[in-house]
């Protein structure tokens, strides 16, 4: 019986529409049963939540939407539940008690669109700074992509600050860290007890400069800004979605060249890892020869696409540049050296006992919290959970290559590593078929149609995790809603179970160890960083670092 | 010995580092540099600007002067190449020129100036006068007359005909 089916018999009444696109499942229930058809469909099945996405669909229906997104871990299908609520009373029923992932996404569509939620734990503000206007939901159609002057609000942020122990601030500058963030660790002696995250310094507006200014295919080059490691995959992921919702065919041989530049990316954003992970303990010998075996890639990277980081080459339909064979060649030498290096180097990595200890039973994410929490991509497997899009939710070539997936089940600071370093193979292996079998053809689809308010969802499995894009086509070839949810955006509410109970000296290592990317999760908003308030805040929170 | 490979590792792979900017870099071929704008091609259609996604090229009528000044800013540039891709004249090409930094904002700048004419009914400068002498030679003769005519003229014009033969 198919979900849909299913939710019919029970919810009949309730149940506004079900219908069935592709493998997506698309249910709207009414907004009374939101909570229970969830409950329900949590406990039959088994899913995996993935993201809320809000819409101001005013403008059409004059309601206000909000789309909770599943996947199926089982088959290749996705379920979204959709309800509408009155825009004048935009109220509905909290999920996060039954699905504890979805806290984020919430507080998310709270601030941009302005829904609030019943019976949410905790509905704070997390995307929009604490002196943005009350009344102003940047993501609603009635607000300009270029809002600058904003009436100036007082509001105090409130300190969550257990009286007993101390803080530590880490951010929102830190050497240790690249990318502004803020965490605020609260320790007993060496031992952390508690950590508060507050992050979103750096929105970029990029879902709002998608849905007002930029035209369908302009869009892929700057969805490939949004992380500045695994812009690749961000890119495909949004083709692919738009794809999906226009239901266009990609070419083969399109398929292949991207598949084989996904793992690329992965390859030398997992070595910059590995690099990264070997500095912060230390090791800096290390660090300097991930790097340098990295550079192999990012030097084939440039050679493949006229760019070090594979940039601008994804367009809707397809690529913009073909692998000739001098291409295919140079890449199987430089696999087949970078194999031979990298393999010298984890040897003498994994035997250095300093490493070792630093890194096996710190920041432990059991099994159970991981999943609950909704952590992903290596974060996830090395908890002992396999899931992985590319196999589950095969997208591009993936079907065409066999693979094996690692998975760790200790999941400490140390199978995070090992999971790294097994992909990083696994990625060679990868390319190295996909290059032997790449068929001809055509790059880039021609005669593309364009349809009004149609939906699409789209996953990619990033370097970092999951990596999701949802897009609602409009008119005058511009996107009505683009929805992303970036991996660390998942990844980052796990930090809390990780970090609790650890040395202060391991702090470090346990955050980079999901391999953070603040820039990526900090992506939603217009933000006025002129106003006198913001100035204000960043003097409190000057002053806090100074303690 | 574990350590002793580390060193025979290092050793093994030598300097790696390149003495740059003493020493030039060569960019692979199908680099994307910086975009050159060729003046003697360029008829100024407006495409490239129209398909840049950080609106690095704009194109604007200087009306009083009677030109179109077509500006490149490389400052806004993301070297994606979508401007030669779309361009019916090739006139856009990236170079493999990549090394930018400059003391003087001009140098950011590419400015094409192109001649424009006037439409021979409202007397409104509309079209480049390259794109005239693209026209005449790619349209057949009996179509000559309307080239000098302004779209909205010829929206007139043709509603006018249009209501013409109706009656």
């Amino acid at each position: 019986m198919t979900v849909n089916n299913d939710i019919l018999k029970i919810f009949g009444d309730y149940v506004i529409k079900a219908i069935t696109i592709d493998n997506i499942d698309y249910i709207e229930v009414s907004k009374d049963k939101l909570k229970e058809t969830i409950e329900y469909l949590t406990k039959e099945y088994n899913l995996h939540y993935i993201t809320s996405i809000g819409v101001d669909d005013r403008p059409l229906t004059r309601t206000l939407r909000v789309y909770h997104v599943f996947s199926r871990v089982v088959e290749d299908k996705f379920i979204v539940i959709g309800c509408s609520t009155d825009p004048h009373y935009p109220h509905v029923d909290s999920i996060t008690p039954v699905v504890p992932a979805a806290n984020w996404a919430e507080r998310e569509i709270r601030d941009l669109l302005g829904i609030k939620f019943r019976g949410h734990p905790n509905l704070e503000r997390l995307v929009l700074p604490d002196d943005w206007p009350e009344d102003i939901h940047p993501l609603r159609k009635d607000v300009p992509y270029n809002l600058r002057s904003v009436v100036e609000v007082k509001v105090t942020y409130p300190l969550k600050r257990p009286r007993e122990h101390t803080v530590l601030p880490v951010g929102p500058y830190h050497p240790l860290l690249h990318e502004p963030e803020y965490f605020e660790l609260y320790v007993d002696g060496e031992k952390v007890v508690d950590v508060e995250y507050r992050g979103f310094h750096v929105h970029r507006g990029i879902e709002k400069l998608g849905e007002s200014r930029l035209t369908y295919n302009q869009v892929p080059f700057v969805a490939e800004r949004i992380c500045g490691i695994c812009g690749f995959t961000h890119s495909t992921c949004y083709c692919q979605a738009v794809e999906k919702a226009m239901k266009i065919h990609v070419p083969e041989r399109a398929e292949y060249i991207r598949s084989i530049l996904l793992e690329l990316e992965r390859m030398h954003s997992h070595l910059l890892w590995i690099g990264v992970a070997c500095h912060l303990l230390g090791f800096d010998t290390g660090f300097m020869h991930s790097w340098r075996i990295r550079e192999h890639i990012m030097r084939l990277c440039e050679r493949l696409t006229g760019n070090r980081k594979t940039y601008g080459l994804n367009l809707i339909g397809g690529v913009r540049r073909d692998i000739n064979k001098d291409g295919v060649k140079k890449a199987i030498n430089v696999l087949k050296m970078v194999k031979e290096e990298l393999k010298r180097f984890i040897e003498c990595l994994l035997s250095l006992k300093e490493v070792k200890a630093r890194l096996e039973g710190t920041g432990i994410l059991p099994k159970n919290d991981a999943w609950k929490l909704g952590a992903v991509g290596p974060t996830l497997r090395a908890s002992g959970i396999k899931y992985d899009v590319r196999a589950n939710h095969p997208y591009a070539a993936y079907k065409e290559a066999s693979f094996s997936i690692p998975v760790y089940t200790e999941g400490d600071n140390l199978a995070r590593l090992l999971i790294r370093i097994d992909e990083t193979l696994e990625s060679i292996s990868i390319i190295e078929q996909l290059l032997d079998k790449i068929p001809k053809g055509d790059i880039l689809a021609k005669d593309i149609e364009v349809h009004e308010g149609k939906i699409g969802l789209s996953m990619t499995e990033a370097p970092r995790g999951e990596n999701i894009h949802f897009v609602i086509t409009g008119k005058d070839n511009i996107l009505y809603r683009w929805k992303v949810r970036a991996p660390t955006y998942a990844n980052l509410p796990v930090l809390k179970v990780m970090l609790k109970e650890c040395p202060l000296s391991d702090a470090p290592i346990t955050i980079a160890s999901i391999d953070p990317c603040f820039s990526c999760t900090d992506r939603v908003i217009v933000i006025d960083i002129k106003n006198g308030v913001m100035r204000v805040t960043s003097f409190k929170r000057l002053l806090r670092c100074k303690i | 010995m574990k350590r002793i490979k580390i060193l025979l590792m290092a050793k093994k792979a030598g300097i790696v580092t390149e003495p740059y900017p003493y020493k030039p870099v060569e960019p692979p071929e199908g680099f994307r540099g910086k975009p050159y704008i060729d003046p003697d091609k360029c008829v100024g259609c407006g495409s490239c600007a129209s398909v840049c996604p950080p609106n690095a090229i704009q194109v604007v009528d200087l009306i009083d002067k009677g030109y179109r000044r077509i500006e490149l800013f490389i400052g806004r540039c993301i070297f994606c190449g979508r401007c030669s891709e779309i361009c019916p004249e090739d006139a856009i090409e990236l170079t493999k020129e990549f090394e930018l930094a400059s003391k003087s904002q001009n140098d950011m700048y590419q400015v094409v100036l192109l001649k424009m004419v006037k439409c021979k009914i409202c007397g409104r400068y509309f079209t480049t006068q390259r794109n005239i002498e693209k026209l005449l030679k790619e349209l057949p003769k009996d179509l000559w007359d309307t080239i000098l005519v302004c779209p909205e003229c010829k929206e007139k014009s043709t509603a006018y005909t249009g209501s013409y033969a109706k009656r």
